[in-house]
């Protein structure tokens, strides 16, 4: 059971980096083109930069049909942050419109909040920094795969970010330097229905 | 085309040392394609920009007590009608209901801008249906929902067919689990924006929109009391989710449970107690509560993951999200009898919502939203754009 988990985050961590290399044009695409929508999608709103909500009054709202963004089935969730950032928002890091790097994610095995020893230098690496520079804040986020209740794995993502917030204060971190938010399986980084993306989706980012 | 319905009844289930268990299920195959009350209904002559007569056709095809046929056939009802530019809005729509033997059972018309076809469309399907069942029509209620794509997170208020979806907010982050109010002129639901957990409640007619919850960590599954003064929610501040209640005028959460646990999703019963999601006893399963909290009555048994109670408008059910084996259902509990039944074939099915008659259940599937009926129908999909979730059916309301 072990070497299977091994095995598999081996195997997540190297897809990822792999997803990244390949990907790294294209998040510069992805912004450039999270940019336009805002001033053309939008019939009669004018378009405010570096605001991310939007609301209309029903019967006065747009069409759903009058947006064309949207991809086909199951696609286009790895531009989930794009749009623009809010100014003065304290964390940073996210605005590339990538998921965090690979030194920066802990992967859990399905419905478990353990932490394997693999993980534990991730976060031993993570929380050496934290504690050499006191003023830094980060922040978890955790995440599941999409099975199940979309509020019960905002609970499971939400326990999976205490696991490697419990530890980074074991590791010495101070607790002030921590936020933990969950997203459950609202923003999954692979797509599709395969155990594969199942398992890169359980996770928790650090993000600075 | 032939529609088979499947009911799997759960009758006993049980589990002792070393998993020893016993169930008993019993499949129920009928057709329904060919079961519905045969109505003819004939093209509307006029030119209006709305197929008014397809959109009843459909209408009444969806609840499954219809068969719509074609004008030329011989059936124990008809349709007829036109719609044409005139009257003092834009356009005339007149319409008759004829039984069998020729006799009137409607004869009306409405006078309506050219943006209200869809919905005088279906208000005639309603009427038809209130006329020949006695009960009342889902057609002319609506429906909310989340979707996603290109990079962006949209709630979504569409008619109960999935047409005229009209977008009330967008989002770069996720947005989830909305509620309607018992008026349905307010949806409370969850915003990532600025990448924290937040509960909303926004006016769907002005846009106006207020934060009622921000704490630290979740706040989340918003769901609003009966009357319409009080909401229930997940928050996570104390450091583990327990469930609270707000009342909106007093802006002050009061916790109602207490547990070193998961409690979410909670959702009110006709009568002010609270149904919610625990795993307390080692696995999610249902509880519930009274008004003001106390200690929890277990209320499934069933497997090991029974979570996101749903209440039928009239209290008698509680639908929910139940797993077996790798795959998850959605099941109904009967508050009555204690009955539990598995209602959907299975796979990704979650987020389970009422429609106002208490009748059928609209819920995510994981490609999109469909229905199926309490007591066991086929399911059928609704066609909604952008990877469509987190459904909710409106109330009757205004």
């Amino acid at each position: 059971m072990q070497n299977l988990i091994r095995v598999l985050i081996a195997a997540a961590t190297l897809a990822l980096l792999a997803s990244c290399a390949a990907t790294g044009e294209n998040t510069g695409q992805e912004q450039t083109t999270a940019a336009q929508p805002d001033a053309t999608a939008q019939p009669g709103v004018t378009a405010q930069p570096g605001q991310e909500v939007y609301s209309y009054p029903y019967g006065q709202a747009p069409s759903l049909d009058s947006y064309d963004t949207f991809d086909t089935r199951g696609g286009g969730t790895t531009a989930a942050y794009a749009g623009g950032q809010p100014g003065g928002q304290a964390v940073t890091g996210m605005s590339g419109g990538a998921t965090a790097s690979a030194d920066r994610i802990v992967y859990f095995s399905y419905d478990s909040t353990d932490i394997v020893p693999e993980s534990r230098t991730i976060i031993e690496n993570n929380a050496r920094s934290l504690t050499k520079n006191p003023q830094i804040v980060t922040q978890l986020e955790g995440h599941t795969d999409e099975r199940g209740s979309r509020e019960y794995n905002i609970a499971l993502g939400e326990r999976r970010a205490n696991a490697v917030r419990q530890t980074m204060i074991a590791m010495g971190v101070s607790p002030q330097q921590i936020r933990v938010v969950s997203f459950g399986e609202e923003r999954p980084a692979a797509p599709g229905q395969s155990e594969r993306s199942y398992a890169l989706n359980r996770r928790v980012e650090i993000i600075y | 085309m032939k529609l088979f319905l499947k009911i799997i009844l759960l009758t006993a289930w049980w589990l002792g040392i070393g998993a020893a268990h016993a169930q008993i299920t019993l499949d129920i195959t009928k057709g329904v394609g060919g079961s519905g009350i045969p109505i003819a209904i004939a093209p509307f002559g006029g030119n209006a920009p709305v197929d008014i007569a397809g959109t009843v056709a459909a209408d009444l095809k969806r609840t499954g007590k219809f068969a719509p046929q074609p004008p030329e056939v011989r059936a124990d009802y008809a349709v007829a009608g036109q719609a044409a530019p005139g009257g003092s809005r834009g356009y005339i729509v007149q319409f008759q209901l004829t039984g069998a033997q020729g006799g009137q059972l409607l004869n009306l018309s409405f006078d309506v801008p050219a943006n209200q076809l869809r919905a005088v469309a279906h208000r005639i399907s309603d009427l038809i249906y209130e006329k020949l069942t006695n009960e009342k029509g889902l057609a002319g209620t609506r429906i909310a929902y989340v979707a996603f794509g290109g990079g962006a997170y949209y709630l979504v208020v569409a008619d109960a067919d999935g047409q005229n979806p009209q977008v009330i907010l967008r989002s770069s982050q996720p947005i989830m689990s909305p509620a309607w109010s018992p008026d349905s002129s307010r949806l409370t639901y969850v915003s990532f924006e600025g990448r924290r957990a937040q509960i909303i409640v926004q006016d769907i007619y002005s846009g106006a929109r207020r934060s009622v919850s921000a704490a630290p960590g979740i706040n989340g599954a918003p769901s609003w009391s009966p009357d319409g003064r009080r909401l229930a929610f997940t928050l996570s501040q104390d450091g583990n989710p327990e469930i609270y209640a707000l009342d909106l005028a007093s802006q002050y959460p009061v916790r109602l449970t207490n547990s070193s646990a998961i409690d979410t999703e909670a959702v009110w019963l006709p009568d002010g107690s609270i149904v919610f999601t625990s795993d307390r006893g080692g696995s999610p399963q249902l509880y519930r509560i009274g008004p003001g909290g106390g200690s929890p009555q277990r209320l499934t048994f069933q497997g090991d993951y029974n979570a996101r109670p749903a209440v039928s408008p009239d209290g008698r059910y509680i639908a929910m999200v139940h797993r077996r084996g790798s795959r998850f259902y959605i099941a109904v509990l009967d508050a009555q009898t204690r009955q539990f039944r598995v209602l959907t074939s299975g796979g990704l099915d979650e987020s389970p919502s009422f429609a106002p008659n208490g009748k059928t259940i609209i819920y995510s599937n994981g490609h999109g939203v469909a229905t199926v009926s309490v007591d066991g129908g086929a399911s059928q999909e609704i066609a909604l754009r952008g990877n469509a979730r987190d459904a909710a059916w409106a109330p009757y309301g205004r």
